[in-house]
């Protein structure tokens, strides 16, 4: 049995940091994760819970200047009402729709989603076609540290971070995407969410003289982690936007996808609604 | 075992406070400490909506929502939807309309159509079907949930 | 004479028909109902079950010392405390086991001063166990050599079923078509929103007061008694307000003498409540079947024959489960005109979980094969299935081989209702002509159709039920009912029988129900019964008490009887409305008088049905209906995805009693049915559930559900209460098929094994389009996905 013998709600960052120091606080927000994994065992408490909700500026979206910058604790439901990320990153609004359920959304950070790297994290796929970073604080010496780090090296396996024991995820940046970006995300049905995706596929480049320029796509549920599938891009990458290179990205996908037989869905199939999902984002941005 | 908090929020209109353990579930607080029953545990992983509840204005699943979380914010739980003069017009229509069979979903879901319908009081079907996705029901194929969300819907725009 | 308080004469009214609101809907949707899953008494402990975990071995030893030391914990029970109480249909389970035979075995139980406390005391019980080779198919379980699972059940061999009708080998001569095909009817689960939950306590006497989930108090009583070594009349059932029961709790399952043997152990209350992942491993399931159906026509499109071979998974144990052969031969020999019928079943047992009854208890299982080689055939004849099925439906007045007397059927006019309201047959031909048409997206039409019970079933020795009337001296009724309410809605038809032949408000009627020393005997909820059984046993009784209170006024009023009636309140003049006397004020005076006449009747109705019999043909039910339905799907033949678009509904009801109630038992069964075919899967892999969680055995949501547009067919059923007939099953037996024929109208494409997921969808599509005869009918075995 767990023996938590502190609990923590600061309102300040360097406060939260400073108890995360020796590496044995269990971070809380919502709780969405948190909850059902102790309470199944997966998961054991360290002796803090440090409840980050409360703390000054680790909430809140920003989309004023080239940077974008949604805080840690900013709620899925946050993201999805957002007009601001509806105007700069409406592939980002796009996932936060399909995202479990009302309840869930509104409780649910992306901070934790993030730190809780599921495979099959829908909030993953369109941060990797934005190029985002997470932005990693910690006390040390003195003083508050912050480093960045890539998102896609962030997720290191199922379940597991490059973030240390000590640090505090604090913010979700990526740059303002430049003119003509296109970003598309698609996940499994049936239903509308509430559902652990399948597949989830994100597209996102630049449409410059009829060709696709700095193209990324991501998937969710065909990898150990969130995955930028390399070879799809490559098929893609400086070519117009036509019947030739859609076939090439849909066959290219096979080599990037890596999915198991688990009891959601087949390898087959999975590698199957890929292939689907890759050819349908395409064909609806050719469309526009 | 974890340590105790005291903690002090708003429940149904009035100040509360009480002693928490840290891990305790707002869900369990409500029912074993402060006799709520009204809102009911279905599988305790945010999967039903059964536990559903409204703090500071958004639904959450209770059963996820850690107790010391609520100190200083603003809980509704189904008991505070009606007053002495009656139901709630939500909780009638659903009366009226035959949404209720065996009831068990109907605190979680009532909660959330309310507040779907306070965010939006010209919410459409199909809206209300959206909205209402984590509200999980065994009897009723929802049509009369629905049925009782349009027509409070439908009252919100006669009366514009 | 009297006063009376207005001179208006009152018209005649009904509310039969009309919407009633089910009266205790304010206090479910406010919060106030207590569920038993709510309860605390005071004393009360808390019990939890150690289960086994694995799905066959030997109780080698269990150690309970650690566990019995822990602080707040009064008693720890195993095996040994429930040594020779064995209970069940078969006499086979006891309620703390001595040999693991399924995962979900119960092989120790604490009591504790809190769930906290009793969940670290199961941590320290230590069992050793020796596994033991499992089996996992029934054909595994038949197999020589295979390991046994019940000394007493050789073979693993469970229950048989057999019946035969007719010559079938000139049948199957004188047939131009035949289908023949394996069907694989799947483990699904009731998910009921309120978990499995009993509290247990004895009283000085011995006596024990089960609060309990289950829908069929009396014969309970029965089942029970031997898993605790008691006498059934020492026993007491009350039923607080639950959370859904759909059939999973018409037996004895061990957490209730669990809860008992834990309450006579430790002299205290004891609650026994299982969280969702229990509820999911431990509770019964709907029984999982391998069907092998043949089914036989003439080129005319005339049915010749029918056979079915069923295999079933009986479990570990034999609950109810393995006795849907009686229902699944009615459907045999019943769906259609079938001259020739040759029906088998054997069980056999298996370390996978048992089942128990689950609402369509065996027809949904049996229509799933029967609708989709019906629409087979009629493909193979050329005809419209709507053509086909009118073909060979019954008229009123025929006489299936079992003896099923169809008094009053509406099969055609169910069929024509539906198909007319859908456009199904244009629909039909033009969704087949696209079908191998260029385009992602497919759109599908499918009918199915089903025969059920609508009059109760004799299986047991009465099929009737106790009614008691009271009405007081403000004209307040009191029903007390063996009805059970489940949710299902019979307190509002109750409720409105009563309003309705005394002429009171809605408000003024009380039910009292659900404790077994007050209310008198009803066999329980199940077969569709409710409405039907307990409608005519209200009505009987409310009738009595009228007649009672007529002949009262009759002397009082000096006018006779049969010139008298009851509305609003009052007692009037039958002819004119004219009101002569306030029905309270008549009450008080009949009370009140020299020699005291207070109204308070008793009925037990009988319905007049034959029981099963050994060779099962009889008429076992006092009705029998009908519903049709046409599904309308699109189909995205890439991620195959069926959406539902509509559902067309055409069902014999009888009579609309609540239309309220009658619609929404009708939309909750199609979402029961929806989430057989499309989506619920329990996943087992060598005895153990994969998906114990809602994230992942997938229910029907409200975006889910497609608008269903219903009929109701009032074929006037002469033994039913104002003609009417029970419904609540068919709307779950007949959607799944519906949409199977839907499917293959849209793509070709053919699934026998539920559900049709995406996943198996897709891959029956992709299989077909890659062959080299295009247009072949692509069929999908043998997948667990």
């Amino acid at each position: 049995m767990e023996q938590i013998s502190t609990y923590l709600a600061p309102r300040q960052l360097d406060e939260a940091l400073r108890a995360m120091a020796d590496g044995d606080a269990t971070v809380l927000c919502g709780g969405t994760d948190l909850a059902p994994q102790t309470e199944s065992g997966a998961r054991q408490y360290q002796a803090t819970l440090l409840n980050i909700r409360r703390i000054e500026g680790l909430g809140g979206i920003e989309a004023t200047s080239g940077e974008v910058r949604i805080g840690a604790t900013t709620t899925v439901s946050e993201i999805r009402r957002s007009a601001a990320l509806a105007d700069v990153a409406p592939v980002l609004v796009e996932a936060a729709e399909r995202f479990a359920s009302d309840q869930i959304r509104n409780a649910a950070s992306l901070g934790g989603n993030l730190c809780n790297a599921s495979p099959a994290g829908d909030m993953a796929p369109p941060l990797l076609v934005l190029d985002a970073s997470v932005e990693l604080a910690c006390w040390r010496d003195g003083a508050v540290q912050t480093r960045r780090v890539p998102l896609e090296r962030f997720f290191v396996g199922p379940g597991k971070t490059a973030r240390r024991p000590e640090e505090l995820l604090t913010a979700v940046v990526f740059d303002r995407p430049a003119a003509g970006f296109v970003g598309r995300f698609r996940k499994s049905g049936p239903r509308p969410a509430l559902e652990i995706s399948t597949v989830s596929t994100a597209l996102g480049a630049r449409i410059a003289d009829g060709r696709l320029h700095d193209v990324r796509v991501a998937m969710g549920s065909v990898a150990p982690t969130p995955l930028r599938a390399r070879h799809v891009e490559a098929a893609l990458e400086g070519n117009p936007l036509d019947a030739a290179a859609i076939a090439a990205a849909v066959a290219a996908t096979t080599e990037d996808v890596k999915p198991i037989d688990d009891v959601r869905a087949s390898a087959w199939y999975r590698s199957h609604l890929a292939r689907v999902f890759v050819e349908e984002v395409l064909n609806d941005v050719r469309r526009d | 075992m974890s340590v105790e908090t005291e903690i002090r929020f708003r429940l149904n209109g009035r100040e509360v406070a009480l002693k928490v353990p840290a891990t305790m579930k707002t869900l369990a607080m409500l029912r074993d400490q402060l006799g709520l029953t009204g809102t009911k545990y279905a599988c305790g992983e945010g999967e039903c909506g059964a536990c559903t509840i409204e703090v500071d204005g958004r639904t959450v699943n209770s059963c996820l929502m850690y107790a010391v979380d609520c100190d200083g914010r603003e809980v509704v739980t189904i008991e505070g939807l009606r007053t002495p003069q009656g139901l709630h017009p939500v909780q009638q229509a659903f009366v009226d309309h035959g949404a209720v069979q065996c009831g068990f979903c109907m605190p979680g879901m009532i909660m959330q159509a309310r507040n779907l319908l306070e965010e939006n009081p010209n919410l459409t079907r199909e809206e209300a079907q959206r909205g209402l996705e984590g509200n999980l029901c065994r009897c009723t194929g929802y049509a009369k949930v629905l049925d009782a969300v349009e027509a409070v819907a439908a009252k919100e725009s006669s009366h514009e | 004479m009297s006063k009376t308080a207005s001179n208006s004469p009152i018209g005649k009214k009904t509310l039969i028909g009309q919407r009633v609101r089910k009266p205790d809907a304010p206090d479910k949707a406010t919060g106030k109902t207590r569920y038993i899953n709510d309860m605390v008494l005071p004393q009360m402990l808390i019990g939890k079950v150690l289960f086994a975990g694995r799905p066959h071995a030997r109780i080698v030893r269990i150690d309970t010392a650690a566990a019995e030391k822990l602080p707040g914990v009064h008693a720890v029970m195993t095996g040994k405390d429930a040594a020779g109480l064995k209970f069940g249909f078969v006499r086979d389970n006891v309620a703390l086991k001595d040999k693991v035979r399924c995962e979900h075995d119960e092989v120790a139980a604490v009591a504790a001063e809190s769930e906290e406390i009793a969940l670290r005391a199961l941590e320290l019980i230590a069992v050793e166990y020796e596994d033991l080779p499992g089996v996992f198919t029934p054909e595994a379980g038949a197999a020589e050599g295979a390991p046994l699972i019940h000394d007493e059940f050789a073979g693993n061999r469970s229950l048989h079923f057999e019946f035969k009708h007719g010559d079938l080998e000139a049948a199957e001569a004188t047939s131009d078509l035949v289908v023949d095909n394996v069907f694989r009817p799947h483990h699904v689960t009731h998910c009921c929103m309120g978990t499995s939950c009993a509290i247990a306590d004895f009283d000085h006497n011995g006596k024990l007061t089960i609060w309990t989930q289950t829908q069929y108090p009396y014969n309970y009583k029965m089942d029970l008694a031997p898993a605790l070594g008691i006498g059934p009349g020492d026993i007491r059932v009350i039923q607080p307000p639950v959370g859904g029961a759909f059939g999973s709790k018409l037996d004895v399952y061990p957490y209730e003498p669990i809860a008992a043997l834990l309450a006579k152990r430790t002299g205290r209350p004891v609650k026994v409540i299982y969280s969702r992942e229990e509820e999911f491993r431990a509770s019964p399931t709907r029984q999982a079947a391998i069907i092998h159906m043949r089914t036989g026509c003439t080129r005319d499109g005339t049915l010749t024959f029918r056979t079915a071979d069923v295999l079933l998974d009986n479990g570990a144990y034999t609950s109810w489960g393995p006795t849907i052969p009686v229902i699944m031969m009615r459907t045999t020999s019943g769906h259609y005109r079938v001259p020739v019928v040759d029906f088998k079943a054997q069980a056999i047992y298996t370390n996978n979980p048992y089942a128990g009854s689950f609402r369509g208890y065996g027809n949904v299982q049996t229509t799933w094969a029967t609708a989709q080689q019906m629409d087979m055939l009629a493909d193979m004849v050329d005809l419209d299935p709507l053509e086909f099925h009118l073909k060979n439906a019954q008229r009123s007045g025929e006489i299936t081989p079992q003896k099923s007397f169809l008094r009053e059927c509406a099969l055609v006019e169910c069929l024509e209702a539906a198909a007319n309201a859908s456009d199904y047959s244009r629909k039909r031909k033009a969704y087949a002509a696209q079908r191998d048409e260029p385009g992602r997206y497919k759109k599908g039409i499918g009918l199915a159709s089903s025969i059920h019970n609508a009059g109760g079933a004799k299986i047991h020795k009465s099929d009737g039920i106790g009614t008691i009337l009271k009405v007081d001296d403000y004209a307040r009724v009191t029903v007390i009912t063996g009805a059970s309410e489940i949710g299902q809605g019979i307190d509002a038809v109750i409720t409105l029988i009563v309003a309705e032949e005394l002429g009171v408000p809605l408000e003024h009627v009380t039910i009292v129900n659900n404790d077994s020393d007050i209310a008198p005997w009803d066999v329980g909820v199940h077969a569709s019964r409710t409405t039907f059984i307990a409608g005519n046993g209200t009505r009987r009784a409310a009738r009595k008490a009228k007649a009672q209170i007529l002949d009262a006024a009759a002397k009082f009023l000096e006018e006779p009887a049969e010139a008298l009636d009851l509305r609003d309140g009052s007692v009037v003049r039958e002819r004119d409305g004219a009101p002569l006397i306030k029905l309270d004020r008549l009450l008080r005076q009949m009370h009140f008088q020299t020699e005291p006449e207070v109204v308070m009747v008793t009925d037990y109705y009988e319905p007049k049905s034959e029981p099963e019999g050994a060779r099962h043909v009889s008429d076992h039910s006092a009705a029998y209906s009908h519903a049709v339905h046409v599904a309308e799907i699109t189909v995205d033949t890439l991620t195959g995805e069926i959406r539902v678009d509509k559902v067309t509904v055409a069902q014999d009801v009888g009579r609309v009693i609540n239309r309220m109630g009658l619609e929404g038992q009708v939309e909750g069964g199609i979402a029961i049915g929806l989430g057989y075919a499309l989506s619920e899967n329990m996943q087992l892999d060598k005895g153990r559930l994969r998906n114990a969680c809602f994230r992942d055995y997938k229910l029907i949501t409200a975006p889910e559900m497609p608008p269903i547009e219903m009929h109701f067919i009032e074929s006037n059923c002469a033994e039913g209460p104002y003609g009417a007939k029970g419904v609540s099953e068919l709307p779950t037996i007949v959607i799944a098929p519906a949409i199977a024929n839907a499917l293959y109208n849209a793509t070709g494409v053919r699934i026998f094994d539920p559900p049709m997921t995406p996943e198996k969808v897709a891959r029956a599509i992709h299989d077909r389009r890659t062959q080299a005869t295009p247009g072949k009918t692509a069929v999908l075995e043998g997948m667990t996905v």
